[in-house]
């Protein structure tokens, strides 16, 4: 992937807001053709702000952003023509129906009649958004007016596209679909830069990943890689009978090992060698009608994720806590 | 220029999707407006000689095209703005004056049929004949550019919820306290210097003195006037919608 020549290349991007506001604090990275790659990270951690200032809505403090070789600090205008971008507003689709969007933008986008007609009909089917394809933007669900909003940055791509949450409010089957357009744009040469939150989506789409917190990046590779140490790892979910007793049996987890707490829910970590003590610890507790249910599963991203940056306050629920044994 | 025009093309077309439903309506009312304030004055002065007359019927052509520009339009703005549809609109790849062309010449051509019933209710209403000169067509267009240019650029500097504010004293400066229906005579010597360096003024007369033509021929001020608040106006606009933060 890396042999590619990098399309989008951010060097060392300090954004400094008025105000004081450290936005992006000294952020590397490339991307290139044929890849998805993935920017993570809490609200606030500096993905948009990066992303506006690839497009030149905002202007990098210091630091370098070259698209295809060309200087995108020096020339917003060629940056906008060479990268499609999904912004996490909401698209002007007021009056209008999706599939004259998205074939208005790809005409924009400079796609000739007869492609932007093909193209939107490919996405219309595509994203199985054919029963709203001519209803008005005011009476489509959230999750329909993101669909078109996706399908208007990729009806004609530029050799960058870039993504802003593209999956909020998109019901699981219809996000399966966008994550198999993705896919393709990455296949017909795209550089695909997605912004998430969502760790778990992620790590199923994405080739490589930075994790960014308080506009620096902590944790670059593959999820695979990301995983690293961890690979040997398990992860073991309890869901108890109620939150007193997640406590409890938490203090006794697996031979007292560390583990964390969220509501009724337990989970602890454990290597791969230790996985039938732990089964056996589990089994005895449920017999004992201390737990109802439990899972083993390889360490996820997600696992990673909140190890590195700890929870999303506007996603996970407040009381995740570790427990000390 | 081949791109600008192209883009102006289909954001024009995006526009008129977008307002298909709402367009008769507007130009319905804007006629109405226009009609109204016609026959209203006509109402507060009874007695009402061709001078007076000319000025009415051409101050409500030009109140018409300052509400469109300087009112509606940065309503518009406004609204999107609140809404956050800026920034998409920022991020797309096209000329940023192509964007607002397209935005305003749907307003301006929904008023048109608006110009076209005031002067046909005047000439019943007040038996005018008008003297009018083909400089009419650019007069129009350069009062609506000028109003337009210059409430994108207000719509643009200024915070969202202050623009309604703003679009309200306009319209009552621009309806009763400026020389648009009436000479500039009848204003305080303070109020007619003040004019002297509006637009407003220049708008009437551009429009009022192309209708009709007075003896001395059409004069070129106030055409010089309006060029410039207008290119004043788009450099505004301009300098806000590429400023990047």
């Amino acid at each position: 992937m890396s042999a590619q020549p990098a399309v989008l290349e951010v060097d060392d991007v300090v954004k400094v807001y008025r105000g004081g506001m450290r936005a992006n604090d000294g952020i590397s990275l490339e991307v290139a053709a044929g890849e998805v790659f993935g920017m993570l990270g809490h609200n606030g951690a500096g993905k948009t702000t990066l992303l506006n200032q690839v497009v030149g809505i905002a202007r990098p403090t210091s630091g370098r952003i070259h698209i295809e070789g060309h200087d995108a600090v020096a020339d917003p205008e060629m940056a906008r023509q060479v990268c499609s971008m999904q912004p996490q507003a909401q698209a002007p689709l007021e009056g209008v129906a999706p599939a004259e969007a998205i074939e208005l933008m790809a005409r924009i986008r400079g796609a000739s009649r007869a492609r932007a007609r093909r193209r939107t009909a490919e996405l219309v089917e595509g994203l199985d958004i054919g029963a709203w394809a001519t209803t008005k933007g005011e009476r489509l669900s959230g999750g329909v007016q993101r669909l078109t909003a996706f399908a208007m940055a990729v009806a004609e791509p530029g050799r960058l596209v870039m993504l802003d949450e593209p999956t909020n409010d998109v019901d699981p089957v219809r996000r399966r679909l966008l994550w198999a357009q993705v896919r393709e744009l990455a296949q017909a040469g795209c550089a695909v830069v997605l912004v998430t939150h969502n760790v778990l989506e992620a790590e199923r789409a994405v080739d490589r990943l930075v994790i960014l917190d308080e506009g620096r990046v902590i944790a670059h590779g593959s999820p695979a890689q990301l995983r690293g140490e961890h690979a040997g790892q398990l992860r073991v979910e309890a869901e108890t009978v109620s939150p007193e007793v997640a406590r409890d049996v938490a203090r006794g987890a697996v031979g007292g090992r560390p583990a964390t707490v969220a509501g009724r829910r337990v989970i602890v970590s454990i290597p791969v060698e230790d996985s039938a003590g732990a089964l056996a610890w589990a089994a005895r507790e449920q017999q004992e009608g201390r737990i109802e249910s439990f899972s083993f599963a390889p360490v996820s991203l997600e696992d990673i994720y909140v190890r590195l940056v700890g929870p999303d306050p506007d996603t996970e629920e407040v009381d995740d806590a570790p427990v000390e044994p | 220029m081949r791109r600008w025009s192209r883009s102006f093309g289909l954001l024009l077309k995006w526009n008129l999707l977008r307002v298909r439903t709402e367009l008769p309506m507007f130009a319905a009312v804007q006629t109405l407006i226009a009609a109204g304030i016609v026959l209203g004055f006509s109402l507060i002065i009874p007695s009402i000689d061709a001078e007076a007359a000319l000025y009415l019927t051409t101050g409500a052509m030009t109140i018409s095209l300052i509400t469109v520009g300087m009112v509606v339009a940065p309503q518009i703005v406004a609204h999107r703005k609140a809404q956050g549809l800026l920034d998409y609109q920022r991020s797309m790849p096209v000329p940023r004056l192509a964007m607002l062309a397209a935005d305003a010449v749907v307003w301006i051509v929904a008023a048109l049929p608006g110009l076209v019933v005031v002067l046909g209710v005047a000439a019943l209403r007040f038996d005018l004949a008008f003297a009018m000169s083909p400089l009419l067509v650019p007069a129009i267009v350069l009062v609506s550019a000028g109003a337009a240019a210059i409430g994108y650029g207000i719509a643009y500097a200024a915070k969202p919820a202050l623009v309604g504010l703003y679009t309200n004293l306009v319209l009552i400066v621009a309806l009763m306290f400026s020389p648009v229906n009436y000479p500039a005579d009848r204003l305080p010597d303070w109020a007619a210097a003040v004019h002297a360096w509006l637009p407003f003024q220049y708008m009437a007369q551009a429009i009022r003195e192309t209708i009709d033509v007075p003896a001395g021929g059409i004069p070129v001020l106030p055409f010089v006037v309006l060029a410039g608040w207008a290119a004043v106006g788009l450099a505004v606009t301009s300098r806000v919608m590429t400023r990047r933060v």
